[in-house]
């Protein structure tokens, strides 16, 4: 009788049994994720934050992996964007041959290459360390006291070996791709900060999934 | 015997379709209008059951989805099965004074929140759902 009920019931038992047995499958899945979890944590994030001078709680925040950018930017095929390539004409550039003046700051010594004081912006172009730095002060016509204030605040700091990336593709062709590849090799780094009357900008550069 | 038989047959099918839908994922959409008479959507739905769906939508109207969206369509499944590899991360975070926005993914489903005093809007769908919907699209493209 015993016999009978259990080769009856047996193969019933057995499905249910491996089926009871999934769910241990989609522990394993998880554990596997939290595994990837770890694993990416090492990876590079680029992270974008504004936040409003007025209303200090108007913040956008957009944190990117790079790794996912470089694999999604040849995706996007839109408009001058076409495989992680933006394409630009001369007249975009104002007829500057940008690639045969980055030719000559690549090839030069460290130094300040553009030191601009005027009454509505100073500007300064330098060159240090293998970075290359780039810093805009617009100021104010006037100001109460007869003196200028400022008005907006650029500071951009971009590894030399980026801006060769960039470039590195055909003459009127920007790399998007080659450069993200390139940016994930540095360490931490602030690239760029806008402090503006209306907002503040910062983009950086660190192996967190979140923004401080 | 036979009713058993049949009692185990039913429990068994019936533990299989489970573990097959949470396996799959659940698309979760929570929508709570605050306003006096306001709406409040809340749909739970096995994601197993989307791509099985759309083998029953005929075939014209994916092409014409395929058409219209046929640019967009690798980026959504390069999107997909690359946040994949990033789960429990916030991608978007947008305030502004009441308003909320948030784009995050929790664990390998992608997360959607939006929250104002008017309404909060909450949808959960898994990654793997979107990347089989866009395969399922960009396979219906003429020409492919």
């Amino acid at each position: 009788m015993q016999a009978r009920l259990i080769r009856s019931i047996g193969p019933a038992l057995l499905s249910v049994t491996a089926l009871l047995a999934s769910p241990a499958g989609i522990i394993a899945q998880d554990k596997t994720a939290n595994v990837t979890v770890s694993s990416s944590s090492s990876d590079r994030w680029l992270h974008v934050r504004v936040t409003s001078s007025e209303d200090r709680t108007e913040t956008v925040r957009v944190n990117v992996p790079l790794e996912m950018a470089e694999k999604v930017l040849p995706a996007i095929n839109k408009d001058r964007l076409h495989n992680g390539k933006v394409r630009f004409d001369e007249h975009d550039m104002n007829c500057v041959d940008v690639k045969a003046l980055l030719d000559a700051v690549r090839t030069s010594k460290d130094g300040e290459y553009v030191t601009v004081q005027g009454t509505d912006a100073d500007v300064r172009v330098a060159k240090q360390g293998g970075y290359m730095f780039v810093h805009v002060t617009e100021k104010n016509s006037y100001s109460k006291n007869g003196k200028t204030t400022e008005k907006s605040k650029v500071e951009v700091k971009v590894p030399m070996k980026v801006v060769d990336a960039l470039f590195s593709a055909g003459k009127d062709e920007l790399d998007l791709v080659a450069a993200l590849h390139a940016l994930s090799a540095h360490g931490d780094t602030e690239l760029v900060s806008v402090k503006s009357e209306d907002n503040t900008v910062r983009i950086w550069l660190d192996s967190k999934n979140i923004s401080d | 015997m036979i009713l058993a038989k049949l009692a185990l047959g039913f429990a068994s099918t019936m533990i299989f379709a489970t573990v097959y839908t949470f396996r799959e994922g659940v698309i979760r959409v929570d929508v709570d209008e605050h306003r006096d008479g306001g709406s409040h959507v809340h749909l739970w739905a096995p994601a197993a059951v989307v791509p099985m769906a759309m083998h029953f939508v005929p075939k014209e109207h994916f092409r014409e989805a395929a058409l219209h969206a046929n640019e967009f369509l690798p980026v959504v499944q390069a999107l997909s099965s690359e946040l994949r590899k990033y789960p429990d991360s916030t991608f978007v975070e947008v305030q502004d004074g009441h308003d909320h926005v948030r784009v995050s993914t929790v664990g390998t489903k992608i997360q959607i929140d939006v929250v104002n005093p008017e309404e909060n809007v909450h949808v959960t769908v898994p990654l793997r759902t979107i990347n089989d919907v866009a395969e399922q699209i960009a396979a219906s493209t003429p020409g492919v």
